[in-house]
């Protein structure tokens, strides 16, 4: 109980550190993330290749090896450590952590939208053309919202592996719930007590961003879940049709 | 046959309590990148002056000495669940460190001091209360679980502590000027000065023994099992001999270039 009292607010101030990083992280990896996938599908080779082999090289490569980059090798790069701007990232461990953490989701994002922008069917695409629909426009109104419908799902799942993924940033100094868990455990010793409870702090989060995602999904697919209601309604001489 | 029974039952108690120590065979759980007190290289040697006493001390107890490496703050929680017999990884004795396991006399003691940039304002403090003082606000590095580590967090409270799991990464920030300070004990810090990183940094001329304050420990000692009592008996007996007769003063001359054996009381 005690140790509750003590162990709590420490942690819950490392909640805020790690729902900060994700929240950034998510914000710019996104952004790249699409860029990235409409890279990926554009005529232009250059641009396409770029695309492929950037996602394959975030994909293909572990986040913690990625920070340690970031943090401890790049720092030793005189030409980043003589550029204020480059150095003003590189030198602070959070903002180390934000940018390994948002290069990296956004590669699995521009997976994840490429897959929805290419389920879009083309017959929707090409009515559009038809309307005189700029390419914008129909990316706006019909293609962006189609694929985000088919992606979210599988978005919802990289988003809870960035939060998991922010625990990496306590190697690099960070102090979020996992830098205070590790702090505290060598203070107090009681390391099943105290990896328990950044352990609920982490699927409290994760609960919190499901949740969230699904009542989004929810949301999207509202025409969806009234089609399927229409079909369970009783006919008018009761015999239900599954 | 009665008799062979009870000695393959004395054998299988003695095995659970420590199952390595039975086989006449002593693990020793060392951090393995703190030098020069346990350094391992790729193929998983340690050497160094933990090495040494660790190496001094299986002659004495006529053992076999193994050496597991892993991170220092995960010894303790490591010790307690026998993955190894005892902890030789220049671990202070503390009274927070006593109530998880037990330690033998101990067998040296070093200064605790800060290296800080050449020419900074905290590289030319003097007197322990001022350095103390002007902690505030600036980035000062320790290791994760060190008693430098509690020692700050208790008397320097508003300074930006940087938690580092081990010395390396600690040197490399320090080199990069991510952190305003360093705050571990002389030998670790010397090491660093000697290295190319190390030119533009000194010494903070003020030298924090332990008893300064009982968070920084009562001298380095041999971390062993609580439950372990004979163990503990046998090793303090054997460090005692060691320290007395010069052998471990002798080790301690060849990695620091001075004597820090503490004598045995």
């Amino acid at each position: 109980m005690e140790l509750i009292q003590l162990a709590v607010p420490v942690l819950l101030k490392g909640l805020w550190v790690t729902a900060a990083l994700t929240l950034v992280s998510v914000l710019i990896g996104f952004n790249l993330g699409l860029g990235l996938a409409l890279m990926r599908l554009s005529s232009n080779a250059f641009a396409a290749g770029f695309a492929k082999y950037y996602s394959n090289v975030f994909r293909g490569t572990p986040l913690l090896v990625q920070i340690f980059i970031f943090y401890y090798g790049l720092g030793e790069v005189s030409l980043i450590r003589d550029n204020a701007v480059l150095w003003w990232v590189i030198s602070d461990g959070s903002r180390c952590a934000v940018l390994a953490l948002a290069l990296n989701t956004a590669a699995y994002t521009s997976e994840i939208l490429r897959g929805g922008l290419m389920s879009v069917p083309a017959g929707l695409v090409e009515a559009a053309q038809a309307c005189g629909m700029s390419r914008i426009l129909r990316f706006r109104r019909i293609e962006f919202p189609l694929a985000i419908r088919q992606a979210l799902p599988a978005y919802g799942n990289e988003l809870i592996l960035v939060v998991k993924g922010t625990s990496l940033a306590s190697t690099i100094t960070v102090l979020e719930i996992t830098g205070y868990a590790k702090r505290l455990m060598s203070q107090t010793f009681a390391i099943f007590e105290i990896f328990a409870i950044a352990g609920v702090l982490y699927l409290v989060v994760n609960l919190l961003l499901i949740a969230i995602i699904r009542s989004i999904e929810r949301y999207l697919m509202r025409h969806e879940a009234q089609a399927r209601q229409a079909i369970s309604t009783p006919r008018i001489d009761g015999s239900a049709v599954i | 046959m009665k008799l062979k029974v009870l000695s393959l039952l004395a054998c299988l108690a003695a095995s659970t309590g420590s199952a390595l120590a039975a086989e006449g065979e002593l693990s020793i759980g060392t951090e393995g990148a703190y030098p020069p007190w346990s350094m391992s290289d790729a193929n998983g040697n340690v050497t160094g002056f933990d090495a040494d006493v660790g190496a001094l001390l299986c002659t004495k107890l006529e053992m076999k000495c193994h050496f597991v490496v892993q991170a220092f703050d995960g010894l303790i929680p490591a010790l307690k669940a026998k993955r190894f017999d005892v902890i030789i990884s220049g671990m202070s004795i503390t009274a927070d460190r006593k109530k998880e396991i037990n330690f033998s006399v101990g067998y040296a003691e070093l200064a605790n001091m800060f290296v800080a940039p050449k020419g900074s304002d905290l590289a030319g403090v003097t007197d322990v209360d001022t350095l103390l003082k002007s902690l505030a606000g600036k980035k000062v590095g320790v290791q994760a679980g060190t008693t430098h580590a509690h020692f700050l967090e208790k008397r320097a409270p508003d300074a930006d502590l940087k938690t580092y799991d081990t010395l390396d990464q600690m040197q490399i920030d320090l080199a990069s000027g991510r952190i305003d300070a360093a705050f571990a004990d002389q030998s670790a810090l010397q090491d660093f000065l000697d290295k190319p990183d190390g030119k533009n940094f000194q010494l903070v001329g003020v030298q924090i023994k332990s008893t300064f304050d009982p968070t920084l420990g009562e001298g380095i000692g041999v971390g062993i099992a609580q439950e372990n009592t004979e163990l503990k008996a046998k090793i303090d007996k054997a460090l005692c001999a060691l320290i007395a007769d010069g052998s471990v003063g002798n080790a301690s001359k060849k990695w620091f270039k001075t004597d820090i054996s503490r004598p045995c009381n």
